[in-house]
């Protein structure tokens, strides 16, 4: 028997073999490494555990399907427990001894606000999921993504709400004195006077303070006709709706994804004084007017409810599905960018555009050399604080 | 009426640290040691007394006791972790390690297993919400520092325990060569810490909620009424934390929120200044 090889023949050929031999070759190369900042201890540790459940789940799929390009993804975990101070160390510890390749995190801006300058000094790509604005420059950072949306998105979120669909202008504003409240208050009351509107009673409270009636009695006497506070602490808040139900004051409160946490529930005098809140919230994690979720949202719920204990979701889902997605954001990185090269990743980074994953939907992801905010404000929702069921709530009235 | 709940609300917070100066006291008089963990012992109470009634359906008597238990176990195991071997060994201010230790340790095993996010405190008695300045949550910890205080008199005045406390305080190498056994006496102290700590925490639950990250707050609050007060007087302990609390809360209502800590300290800085001692401290006179 003969094989007759022509030329056309020959070069397939050898371009099976020079592919079959290539394949061994780049699995071979090291895992990618994926530093995780992440405050799984400490104070405001719900949304970072919950982040985990995304990132952990992302990662063991993408390696059980064969990893990116071959390459598995090696994720090291460090606990920040909301510590700045100890966020810094292990920036430090993962860049410079670890030498990841991707950071994520960490979870709380004020950390973000010390890790980004060190990151962006080490030359690794940084996946941000802090909202505070100057989180991202790409001149000061040119390595730094923004997942999350920012927080100027969810204050522009929540005045729309406030001015265009509930009709209010007289605006209560109560802010926490930590550095993320007092940033916030500002921003709101400068993006209201953009629109004309001053509110009428502006105040800043300590995060733990124990008790609202005094600002709730002078927000009152000042004629608001709504609320809006600005603030992650869940004491604060539920001290907030706990005030307005024992005055019997029934004015909406319109703000922080954090009014519609369901630690917050637990915390209230009464079940009733959860009525009449709004948070800002996302499509991704909103029924729509048939009880529907979008279907990336489905088909993550789905996968991760066997991982998560008696399969129950007792958690603002969209905290994992952000935690998902920035895995998802490196691999799309990693398979544009044909490398981990930073200088490549930025690139490739830069020139995606709506890329759908299940945080960002159903708009998606755009990154551009002159932005590095991905997310798009019209993925944002405006939900009914009191209606959790499966982490996810009902679209506010419209 | 506004501003009758500026006062009720800074006299209820204001009782919390009174508590925590009062418990700062009983250790102090006995180990001339200031523990740092002395505000977690009412976060203890706090948490547990949520967990003993809230979680487990004790009735609010029993989980009250059992809750003073904890704080008494607390009170202890400082005494025996934190202090008894630092101070047997060195004259160094190595308590202030110690206690920072242990104030860690316990508020982090908080964390893990009651977790990082408050939790409701139980409604104590049958009330509606909407008492306005009646309601239970601003007058039981008022209520509980006035038991306290009447209860250490009459320990101080009239038990011999009591005295053999004071003694202890006044003079510990004098009271140990008269007998007594001052490892003991200082062991109680810091048990009785833990009753009023853990009652304080107790008392105020429904004020602060159930939250481990409380102790570091009411350490630092408790320590500047005591040092305006005066250091080792419980009536002082009690107007300073009166003093700090109404502060307080008037610093929020006139001026904000952001201004609270630098008014708070800054009352701490002004006493000192004028009456290094506290209001009703005794002066420090060296013999020479």
């Amino acid at each position: 028997m003969t094989i007759k090889l022509t030329r056309r023949g020959f070069i397939k050929a050898s371009a099976l073999t020079a592919g079959a031999m290539a394949v061994p070759a780049f699995a071979a190369e090291r895992p990618i490494r994926i530093g995780w900042l992440s405050s799984l201890t400490g104070p405001l540790s719900s949304a970072a555990i919950a982040e985990n459940h995304g990132v952990q789940f992302a990662v063991n799929q993408i390696n059980a399907a064969g990893g990116v390009g071959g390459r598995k993804l090696d994720l090291l975990t460090r606990d920040t427990q909301g510590d700045p101070t100890k966020a810094v160390n292990f920036a430090q510890q993962l860049a410079f001894s670890e030498k990841v390749d991707f950071v994520i995190g960490p979870v709380n801006s004020g950390e973000s606000l010390a890790t980004v300058p060190i990151l962006a000094h080490a030359n690794i790509p940084n996946i941000i999921i802090g909202t505070v604005d100057k989180l991202t420059n790409p001149a000061k950072y040119p390595l730094a993504f923004r997942a999350i949306n920012t927080n100027t998105q969810w204050i522009e979120g929540t005045n729309h709400y406030t001015l265009d669909v509930l009709k209010k202008t007289k605006i209560a504003i109560i802010g926490d004195t930590t550095g993320y409240g007092t940033s916030t208050v500002d921003s709101a009351k400068r993006l209201l006077s953009k629109q004309g509107v001053t509110p009428v009673y502006t105040t800043l409270v300590k995060p733990n303070q124990t008790d609202l009636s005094d600002e709730m009695n002078k927000a009152q006497s000042a004629g608001a006709n709504v609320l809006m506070p600005w603030s992650a602490a869940t004491g604060l808040l539920a001290r907030i709706l706990n005030a307005r139900g024992n005055m019997g004051w029934d004015i909406p409160i319109v703000g922080h994804p954090a009014l519609m946490g369901l630690d917050i529930q637990h915390l209230l005098n009464k079940p009733s004084y959860w009525d009449n809140t709004y948070a800002i919230g996302y499509k991704c994690t909103t029924f729509d007017k048939n009880g529907n979720l979008p279907a990336g949202t489905q088909r993550l719920m789905k996968a991760i409810r066997p991982k998560l204990k008696g399969g129950k979701i007792d958690f603002t889902f969209w905290w994992v599905a952000l935690g998902y997605d920035t895995v998802q954001i490196i691999k799309h990185a990693v398979e544009k960018a044909g490398s981990t090269d930073a200088g490549k990743i930025k690139t490739g980074l830069e020139n995606t555009s709506d890329l759908k994953e299940v945080y960002a939907a159903p708009h998606g992801y755009t990154w551009t050399p002159h932005d590095h905010n991905g997310f798009p404000t019209s993925d944002l929702a405006m939900d009914v604080a009191d209606t959790f069921k499966e982490g996810s709530f009902q679209r506010a009235p419209r | 009426m506004p501003l009758l709940t500026v006062i009720v609300s800074g006299l209820a917070i204001g009782a919390v640290y009174a508590a925590t100066a009062l418990a700062f006291n009983a250790m102090f008089s006995t180990s001339k040691v200031l523990s740092v963990a002395t505000g977690h012992i009412s976060m203890l109470g706090g948490v547990f007394g949520a967990y003993f009634i809230a979680s487990l359906g004790l009735p609010s008597i029993v989980g009250f006791v059992a809750t003073l238990v904890i704080g008494v176990l607390f009170g202890l195991a400082t005494e025996v972790v934190a202090i008894r071997r630092v101070l047997n060994r060195s004259d160094q201010h190595l308590w202030l390690l110690s206690t920072l230790a242990i104030a860690i340790m316990v508020q982090q095993s908080i964390g893990l297993w009651w977790g990082t996010e408050p939790r409701p405190f139980p409604r104590l008695f049958p009330q509606p919400f909407g008492a306005g300045v009646l309601d239970q949550k601003y007058w039981l910890p008022i209520i509980a520092v006035g038991v306290m205080v009447l209860a250490l008199e009459l320990f101080y005045r009239k038990t011999l325990f009591g005295k053999l406390f004071i003694a202890v305080s006044e003079d510990l190498f004098a009271a140990r060569a008269r007998g007594i056994p001052v490892h003991r006496v200082r062991a109680f102290s810091y048990a009785l810490a833990g009753v009023i700590g853990a009652m304080a925490g107790f008392a105020a639950g429904q004020l602060t909620f159930a939250y481990f990250a409380l102790g570091l707050t009411l350490t630092l609050n408790g320590f500047i009424a005591v040092a305006v007060g005066g250091l080792g007087s419980n009536r002082g302990a009690v107007v300073g934390g009166a003093a700090l609390g109404l502060l307080s809360a008037f610093a929020s209502y006139f001026v904000g929120g952001q201004y609270q800590n630098t008014i708070a300290v800054g009352l701490l800085m002004l006493v000192l200044l004028i009456k290094p001692e506290g209001l009703f401290g005794a002066k420090t006179v060296r013999a020479v």
